[in-house]
């Protein structure tokens, strides 16, 4: 179990994790998957240059590559695809650089950042989580929903019992 | 009064709309900010005034395409197209052959009633899906959209910009284009299906299963709403009954086509703003430019200079002008965009008819054809052309420039030979 404190300064640092699951920028789309599977997680922090943040890649990024563009704004159509087509892109995309497909404008917080700060950024881009980075933008951990709501139970005063 | 133009302004109009054109088929800047630009110029540097400049937009030209986007915008929603090219797959039981004729004819009426563009972006989907379903390459369908899209978009005043262009500038009706250019563009689009099944015969072959698989479409599927179905029907009903009684009503393009969009928003009840987001004003405001640029050089008189060098060129023989004109056009719009290549030449051809005296109704369906057409030849001579390879692209089926022009130069190049013949033995025998 991770010492979640019950820090008066409700700070990034207080609730953060520092364990990340990382994937070089010059990654394919193949070991993305590899790295996702291998550590059970949707989302993963693309780094360059030791580790410094230049993305953020994750489940629904893949997915949203592997639809064939055609497909986008005609759902209705979908329907009518053949089966195999999904096999194919999966396959022809293997090979891909992840520095395609990821999201490059990453929402990165500081560990002295506050929790009102993260929670405003998770409701406002609906994302799952925020990478933690120091004044030089290096990687230093991560935040997301759960540790948010851990926050909320503590200041609850909820015990997981 | 041509006299009376000092020179510079006179190297003015043709500097502006010279740098214009230049930097519109560069491609190097968004068109429509050099068209509203070069636009801005001319009035700024007093070619022409602010009035005259908006005495120069053809706000009929403007209206009918504003009118047609939202009517087509609000009822693609309801699936009524793509309907149409699944149930046309089911019914050829998936054989390829049957298939490509069928979504190829499509296509061709399709644009002949929508814009090009339109067509493609709704047919290009439904392309890749019944490949895909039959095992088979899916660039000849592709390739097979471009070519049809244009020819097909020949037929009607509506199908192509260019001849909404015409029709407004020269006065034809809904019914002359139907009748002049209608059966002509059916027969090219007959021998242009043929050519392109004896292009791809080796290509469109597949399985009994795959067959079973496009033999099992539900097109009852793509149909999102269908009240919305019924409501665009009865609307585009209407417009077309309006378009072929304009002669008798006297009503304009414009005003049909902005009546069945107010009739289309009213029956849907739908929130305006977001219809109005669909229609594309950047073609509106190219266009709206491009009127402009083109009065600039007729205030200067370049236009009169131009039809002057063209009643050199032809002597004034209406046969030899229509001719140069058909060539002309088709070569000029394989190259740049039709429409300013038409925008210009449709006051040129105005002039010209004045000076020489020759009847002027060959010349505008040489003009309509030419354009038209010649916009087959290469995978950026049109804007339906420059869409799909771009979707081809996408989808890791790159059409290039000489795989494109080896199969459609000879396509176009016969289209031509035919739209030659008829233009000689319908008017100028």
């Amino acid at each position: 179990m991770k010492a979640k404190g019950k820090k008066k300064g409700y700070l990034v640092k207080d609730y953060m994790n520092t364990k990340v699951a990382t994937i070089e920028r010059t990654a394919t789309l193949k070991e993305a998957v590899t790295e996702m599977i291998k550590n059970k997680t949707n989302g993963l922090v693309v780094i360059a240059n030791d580790t410094k943040v230049c993305g953020i890649v994750s489940g629904l990024d893949i997915i949203h590559y592997l639809v064939p563009k055609y497909l986008k704004k005609e759902r209705k159509l979908a329907s009518f695809e053949s089966g195999e087509t999904f096999v194919v892109h999966v396959l022809e995309a293997a090979d891909v650089p992840i520095s395609k497909l990821m999201t490059k404008n990453v929402i990165k917080v500081r560990a002295d950042s506050t929790l009102t700060e993260v929670a405003a950024l998770l409701s406002e881009y609906k994302i799952r989580q925020l990478p933690v980075v120091d004044t030089k933008g290096y990687l230093i951990g991560y935040i997301n929903r759960t540790d948010v709501k851990w926050a909320i139970g503590d200041i609850l005063g909820i015990t997981s019992a | 009064m041509e006299t009376e133009v000092p020179t510079f302004l006179f190297m003015l109009a043709i500097s502006i709309f010279a740098l214009s054109y230049i930097i519109i088929i560069s491609e190097k800047v968004h068109r429509i900010v050099i068209a509203i630009a070069g636009a801005a110029l001319m009035v700024l540097l007093g070619v022409i005034t602010q009035e005259e400049a908006i005495n120069g937009i053809d706000f009929n030209t403007i209206g009918l395409l504003i009118g047609m986007m939202m009517i087509v915008g609000i009822s693609k929603d309801s699936g009524m197209f793509e309907f149409v090219a699944i149930w046309s797959s089911k019914i050829t039981k998936g054989n390829p052959v049957k298939v490509f004729i069928a979504l190829g004819s499509i296509v061709a009426i399709f644009s002949a009633l929508l814009d090009n563009v339109t067509t493609v972006l709704l047919m290009v989907p439904v392309m890749f899906i019944v490949a895909n379903n039959l095992r088979i390459n899916a660039k000849p369908f592709l390739i097979s959209a471009i070519i049809l899209s244009n020819i097909g978009g020949a037929a009607t005043l509506i199908g192509d910009p260019p001849n909404i262009l015409i029709g407004s500038a020269a006065n034809l009706s809904f019914n002359d284009f139907l009748i002049n250019l209608a059966p002509i563009s059916l027969v090219i689009t007959f021998v242009t299906i043929g050519m392109l099944l004896f292009w791809y015969r080796k290509e469109l072959v597949t399985t009994p299963e795959a067959r079973e698989s496009v033999m099992r479409f539900n097109p009852q599927e793509v149909i999102r709403e269908k009240p919305l179905l019924i409501k665009s029907l009865i609307t585009l009903a209407i417009v077309m009954v309006g378009f072929m009684t304009h002669e008798i009503t006297g009503l304009e393009g414009a005003t049909i086509a902005l009546a069945g969009a107010a009739l289309l928003l009213l029956l849907t009840l739908n929130e305006p703003e977001a219809h109005l987001r669909d229609i594309e004003w950047t073609t509106i405001f190219f266009f709206s430019g491009l009127f402009i640029l083109v009065v600039g050089l007729e205030a200067v008189g370049i236009i009169r200079i131009m039809a002057e060098g063209l009643l050199n060129l032809t002597g004034g023989d209406l046969t030899k002008t229509a001719f140069t004109i058909l060539w002309g056009s088709a070569l000029l719009s394989a190259i740049i965009d039709n429409v300013p290549y038409v925008a210009t030449m449709i006051p040129v051809l105005h002039d010209y008819t004045v000076l020489s005296g020759v009847s002027a109704a060959p010349l505008w369906w040489a003009l309509a054809l030419g354009a038209d057409i010649g916009g087959n030849a290469t995978i950026i001579g049109a804007s339906a052309n420059v869409v799909v390879a771009g979707m081809s692209e996408r989808e890791g089926h790159k059409i290039s420039f000489l795989e494109y022009l080896k199969v459609a130069i000879s396509m176009t190049l016969v289209a031509m030979i035919i739209a030659s013949v008829y233009l000689y033995v319908r008017y100028l025998m």
